[in-house]
């Protein structure tokens, strides 16, 4: 670690790692619920496990996104922080625009709209605070000597990610406007935006990691990204097919929807690729693992099974079913939980000074999370089109069709239960790292290498 | 080979150009929704209906327009399917029309309320969507199934409320008994009674008691006794 101020990243990584276990837990209520055994209806509805499931994610993931910018942007440009105690401010309000929209939803304050569920006066809040944490990176990049493309690529993501929560706060009374412009948020944050943050992200840890010259891996990021909102863009078109708008978002989302896998293919190729070429043995080999894992299972997640259903002759049939849960599930893994995850691994020995990296604990972490996920999924994708085939096209009774499934729901509780003790494994070796140390402030970051060698 | 800079030119190139379309096919689309939902009949009972049903995060377990979870029914076309008579009586008490079922939950709406939300879905089901959603496409063919074709025509109010758990000939819901040859176990003035008051003849039934009027229940009970 260059500069002292980086140190603040722990602070929004401690928080992602406590917010992911709880995400964990409310979806087990909603699987176990899913089998049939729905005992906690009275106190946590499905409406509401969901909405917290939902939203845990997106913002153990935002404040994983925040933590690696408050890493990454002093390094890329080359000095310390605008103002790190603004950035302790910024941390505090996000933590409590965060804890109250969680303890909200348990009484039923929430907007109702899927993904953006945090209530209007919240959303102003949210609005100030990633106000807050965009001045402190931007001036940081605007006092800089030199500002790199990696830097301005993720500025650039998180920027016009803030700018992107706008429109869903606009208020409609017709149901098909309110749900046009929700997908402005929720698509192109997860098929647009996101993916620059992730793309810079992945970009840094490969220079780190594979000590590749930054000029050839800056420059296929670029290409990536191009491609990214090449298709992205337009591909917002696949969820508008059946919600009352235009039939030409039939084609227009159907094209741009099925050239969408590229830009993920292109950051696996971009993975393996460049670590393959790796010019050095970095030690801390565990979180390469991340950083090629998530190129590799953003692709399958994301692309391979987005394209699964994104045509809308298959849509037609699948749209609103378990199956959409399917791509989710493993799509929000591989591209974002695993970069998250991947930053953490390279920065917590930076931070901290202690290189726990070694041994079985984190690698274990990494496989098994990993099988679960691939677990869930697979049963996800057996509930999903068992689903499709016997309630969309046999007609079967919703709840009969959902009994049919219940078994596969199974599935998806025990290959759940394998992802939470590799969770719990990744935690666990986190909090082994202990607190971050300003003695780890200027050492080598490849000293490491002769003790773990 | 393709330089740093020619990268940068195709990422931002690209990016203004797709940004461009998509705001012009956005235009575009902002003019036409309105036709496409007919918002002239978008009243003020279903915009009501609409801040009920954010309000109650409807969406956290049902889908409509294919959006929300996929915990509950679709219910773009649910008043086309269960009729706004069903649906109405439904909301008062879910878990009694649907007992030892997955549960919903017994929001504390009032009449109008219970109605705005009826006239909010019942919009919903008459935008254009392109055909969503479709009807079965491997549905058994009718014939296939045993479809009585002798029974003389139920009152409406089978059709509306009683089928959502009772099948005759084979069609209709199975959270309750079949109700072939019902004529031949119960006597009339057995199902006037169990239809009156269920809990009264047999306290704990999962049987709610709905609110049909005399004539109605008398409709009823004449149809079913020629169910042999």
């Amino acid at each position: 670690m260059k500069f002292q101020s980086q140190r603040i990243a722990y602070l929004f990584f401690a928080t992602s790692l406590l917010l992911l276990p709880l995400q964990l837990v409310f979806g087990f209520i909603m699987g176990i619920a899913h089998m049939g055994w729905d005992g906690l209806h009275e106190w946590i509805p499905f409406n509401a496990a969901r909405s917290t499931h939902l939203n845990l994610l997106v913002l153990w993931l935002l404040s994983g996104f925040m933590g690696a910018a408050y890493f990454i942007i002093p390094e890329e440009a080359d000095r310390e922080l605008w103002s790190p105690p603004l950035a302790i401010v910024q941390w505090a309000s996000l933590v409590v625009v965060a804890v109250t929209a969680l303890i909200g939803f348990q009484f039923g304050w929430w907007e109702g709209r899927k993904f953006l569920e945090i209530p209007r006066p919240l959303d102003y809040l949210v609005v100030a605070n990633i106000l807050l944490f965009l001045l402190n990176l931007v001036v940081t990049a605007w006092n800089a000597k030199r500002f790199t493309a990696t830097g301005s690529v993720l500025l650039l993501g998180l920027t016009s990610a803030a700018l992107l929560y706008l429109p869903g706060m606009i208020t409609f009374e017709n149901q098909v406007f309110d749900s046009y412009f929700r997908w402005w948020v929720v698509h192109l944050w997860v098929e647009g935006v996101w993916e620059l943050i992730m793309g810079a992200m992945l970009a840094y840890l490969l220079i780190k990691l594979t000590g590749l010259d930054r000029e050839v891996i800056e420059k296929w990021l670029y290409v990536i990204v191009g491609f990214t909102f090449l298709s992205g863009i337009l591909g917002t078109g696949h969820h508008y097919y059946y919600i009352g708008t235009p039939g030409y978002w039939l084609w227009i989302g159907g094209i741009f929807g099925a050239l969408e896998p590229l830009a993920f293919l292109g950051m696996a190729l971009y993975a393996l690729t460049m670590a393959r070429r790796a010019g050095r043995d970095h030690p801390n080999r565990i979180a390469l693992f991340w950083t090629v894992g998530c190129g590799v299972m953003s692709f399958v997640g994301a692309g391979f099974l987005g394209f699964a259903h994104t045509l809308p002759q298959v849509n037609l049939w699948t749209h609103g079913t378990i199956v959409t849960a399917m791509h989710g599930h493993m799509a929000f893994w591989g591209a974002y939980a695993m970069i998250v995850l991947g930053i953490i691994t390279y920065t917590m020995p930076l931070m901290t000074g202690r290189k726990l990296y070694g041994g079985w604990v984190p690698e274990l972490a990494f496989w098994t999370s990993n099988i679960g996920m691939i677990g869930m999924t697979g049963a996800f994708a057996v509930a999903g089109i068992t689903q499709v085939y016997l309630e969309r096209r046999m007609g079967m009774d919703f709840l009969q069709a959902q009994k049919a499934v219940q078994v596969h729901f199974g599935g998806v509780v025990l290959a759940a239960s394998l992802l939470t003790f590799g969770i719990a494994l990744f935690v666990w070796n986190f909090v082994q790292y202990g607190l971050p140390n300003v003695e780890a402030v200027g050492a080598d970051e490849i000293g490491g290498a002769a003790e773990t060698a | 080979m393709l330089s740093k800079s020619q990268a940068r030119l195709f990422f931002v190139g690209g990016t203004i150009f797709f940004s461009v379309i998509f705001i012009a096919l956005t235009v575009d689309t902002v003019r036409q929704m309105p036709a496409l939902s007919n918002e002239d009949r978008m009243t003020e009972a279903v915009v009501r209906g609409k801040h009920l049903w954010d309000k109650s995060n409807c969406m956290g377990c049902h889908t409509i327009l294919g959006e929300g979870g996929y915990y509950a029914p679709e219910l773009t076309r649910v008043v086309e399917r269960r009729g706004k008579e069903w649906i109405a009586i439904f909301l008062k008490d879910p878990a009694a029309m649907f007992p030892g079922e997955r549960k919903m939950v017994k929001y504390p709406f009032d009449d109008a309320q219970r109605a705005d939300l009826i006239e909010f879905l019942a919009w919903i089901g008459e935008i254009d969507t392109q055909g969503f959603p479709p009807d079965p496409d491997l549905a058994l063919p009718v014939a296939a199934v045993a479809v009585r074709t002798d029974l003389a025509p139920p009152p409406p109010v089978f059709g509306t409320l009683c089928v959502a758990c009772h099948a005759v000939g084979g069609k209709g819901g199975a959270v309750g008994p079949a109700l072939d040859g019902v004529a031949r176990r119960k006597t009339p003035e057995e199902l006037d009674r169990w239809l009156a008051d269920p809990a009264a003849v047999k306290p704990g039934t999962a049987m709610p008691k709905l609110p049909l009027d005399e004539s109605t229940r008398a409709a009823l009970v004449a149809w079913l006794s020629t169910l042999q």
